[in-house]
């Protein structure tokens, strides 16, 4: 049928193992049943002709129901008839009385393990088919549909069915796991040649720069924008890959290595749990995509909730865009992640020309401090803070601290 | 350079870059003594030529640039290893810094950047980008968060404060000389703060390891 897991542990495979216990202590207890009511049975030869049989296919067949390749059709078929008869064979070996008070059958209890085979390797329909017939035969072997022959045959049928039921859904799931597992492979092998590709265009474009850049003094306009090109796409292509490659990875449930690639996560998802834990690192790299600003941050992930993630990130670009216009477009930044135990620090660093002493305090009593302000509230609203500071002749730092939760 | 000129070999997959680092390297009086395109070739070729400085590239066919480092250096102590790495893969780079690599920069860098950081890489100074100091910083934090193992048999490496500031600093691109000045002590000393943070992680690696040798060694009794 549909192809079997081998080899690995799988939902169906406990079942096997118990329908093959089941089966042989079925068998002995209907052995013992029939042997403590010998002196009742109007032919006991015939019974034990039957036992014989039913003791000798079911422990010569005990290795056709240890999974569902040994389990063939014909087994089935021939198991199911050993339980027809069997039920069939009843009136006549045992006493008109007994069957009439509701006594055994022949197979007794063993017929569910037939009926049980049809539904753990074909699944409800099978189980379906093989509980009716058993029906049919009980209903023949007791003469009349009693209320209790009726509630035995209706419960067996629902029993069968409900566990074809489950097995056919439990070999969808493995199914379905088993693709999963699939299209992570594939994918992360798709992402190695990725990374690989991009290796190689980020090193020729750096190259192209560096060649540009030596011969830039007689290269004119166009090796000055050939340049200028070169480098955008360069810190483009870095900042993408240090976010990690978007793709249909993300439909399928991982676990996620640390330092592994990353989930990303956009600012862009929406949808997402505000408290569901993301990776500042991958929201950060968004920040960090010219040349001039670089980010420096662990190599396993640094999680908080992601809205206080996008609390902090959208405050680190607040603090660039600070740099921008106070340090000019030329100035570099340097973004540094920390994840410390108790908090998460991000320091913004510029190399321009610094906050003269006081002017920010200033700027505060005055009540114009856009940058300040905007930082600083959003830190207090995560109950973090945030500091403004500057060395002369080093540039300016902002230090956002925010705790963890 | 009056004494003889420093000997370095260049390890790169895509030989136009290969052969553009070496023509640089030769340009400004460095003798390249060997290069290699792939991880076996390198470990080969190192072996044979002894240069005085290994300039690796970490993606590397047939053997990665982390397994050469580890080979090489651990032979050979004396080797330096610069790691000149285009996408900077954060376990990779780690890895190479755990193994001996005492310098890392990014193919982004200028030509004067790298002559600086080979020339520097030569005389036994740690070449840290701010992204590596980042990394190194995250590293120390991660071992002392605790390992995940149940019995810590080695206690993890940790910083002095001085240490982790002068980290900090260079992690927020400060040069040598600024972080010097910010915090009023030599350049020797910031240094000197900056390579004991690489010894003591390349410590701990080796540290590592052979209890792991010991370990297993142990079980196949």
């Amino acid at each position: 049928m549909t192809g079997e897991p081998r080899g690995r542990m799988s939902v169906e495979q406990p079942l096997w193992q118990a329908l093959t216990a089941y089966r042989v202590l079925t068998m002995l207890y209907a052995v013992g049943l029939f042997a403590s009511a010998y002196h009742q049975f109007v032919r006991p030869g015939l019974a034990v002709g039957y036992y014989v049989v039913l003791a000798v296919w079911t422990l010569a067949t005990v290795r056709k129901v240890s999974d569902a390749r040994s389990c063939t059709r014909a087994f089935l078929g021939v198991d199911l008839t050993i339980a027809v008869v069997g039920i069939l064979l009843t009136p006549l070996a045992d006493s008109a009385s007994r069957i009439h008070a509701g006594g055994p059958t022949l197979p007794s209890i063993w017929t569910a393990g037939s009926v049980l085979a049809f539904a753990v390797k074909g699944g409800w329909r099978w189980a379906a088919f093989a509980s009716t017939l058993v029906a049919a035969a009980n209903l023949v072997e007791r003469g009349a549909p009693t209320r209790d022959t009726l509630h035995n045959v209706i419960l067996v049928w629902v029993a069968a069915i409900a566990i074809g039921y489950v097995v056919e859904v439990a070999r969808a799931s493995e199914r379905t796991l088993a693709r999963a597992l699939e299209i992570e492979a594939a994918t992360r092998e798709r992402e190695r040649l990725a990374r690989d590709i991009h290796d190689g265009v980020l090193q020729v474009l750096a190259m192209i720069r560096r060649r540009a850049a030596d011969g830039v003094t007689g290269g004119g306009a166009d090796t000055v924008e050939l340049v200028r090109l070169a480098g955008e796409q360069e810190s483009a292509l870095r900042a993408l890959i240090s976010r990690g490659l978007p793709g249909p990875r993300d439909a399928v449930p991982r676990a996620l290595p640390a330092g592994g690639p990353r989930r990303d996560a956009g600012p862009g998802d929406a949808e997402e749990d505000p408290d569901a834990p993301v990776d500042v690192r991958a929201l950060l790299a968004g920040h960090a995509t010219g040349p001039r600003i670089a980010l420096a941050e662990p190599g396993t992930p640094v999680e908080l909730p992601a809205r206080v993630a996008r609390e902090l990130s959208a405050a680190v670009g607040a603090a660039l865009d600070n740099v921008r216009a106070h340090a000019g477009e030329q100035a570099r930044a340097w973004i540094l992640l920390e994840d410390e135990p108790d908090q998460v620090i991000v320091t913004v660093r510029d190399d321009g020309p610094g906050i003269p002493a006081g002017r920010l305090d200033a700027a505060e009593r005055e009540g114009r401090l856009g940058v300040a302000q905007s930082i600083r509230g959003r830190l207090r609203d995560l109950g973090g803070t945030a500091e403004l500071y500057s060395v002369p002749g080093q540039g300016a730092e902002v230090e956002l601290r925010v705790p963890k939760a | 350079m009056g004494e003889s000129p420093l000997k370095v070999m260049v390890v790169d997959d895509h030989p136009m870059w290969r052969d553009a680092v070496a023509r640089d390297l030769a340009g400004a009086g460095l003798e390249v003594v060997a290069t290699a395109g792939d991880g076996e070739q390198a470990v080969r070729r190192a072996r044979a030529v002894r240069p005085d400085v290994l300039v690796l590239d970490l993606n590397l066919p047939l053997k990665p640039g982390v397994e050469v480092c580890r080979e090489l250096v651990g032979a050979d102590p004396s080797l330096r290893v610069l790691v000149l790495s285009a996408s900077g893969e954060h376990a990779d780079v780690l890895e190479a810094v755990k193994s001996g690599a005492t310098g890392y920069l990014v193919k982004s860098a200028s030509t004067e950047e790298l002559l600086d950081a080979v020339r520097r890489t030569a005389v036994g100074e740690a070449v840290f980008t701010p992204g590596l100091a980042g990394l190194v910083l995250g590293e120390f934090r991660r071992l002392a968060a605790g390992p995940p193992e149940p019995a810590p048999a080695t206690p993890a490496p940790r910083l002095t404060d001085r240490e982790t500031e002068v980290l900090r600093l260079v992690a927020k691109g400060l040069s040598y000389k600024q972080i010097a000045e910010r915090l009023v002590i030599s350049h020797r000393t910031v240094q000197n703060h900056v390579q004991n943070t690489l010894g003591k992680l390349q410590l701990h690696n080796r540290v590592e390891l052979v209890r792991y040798a010991i370990e297993t060694g142990l079980d196949e009794d």
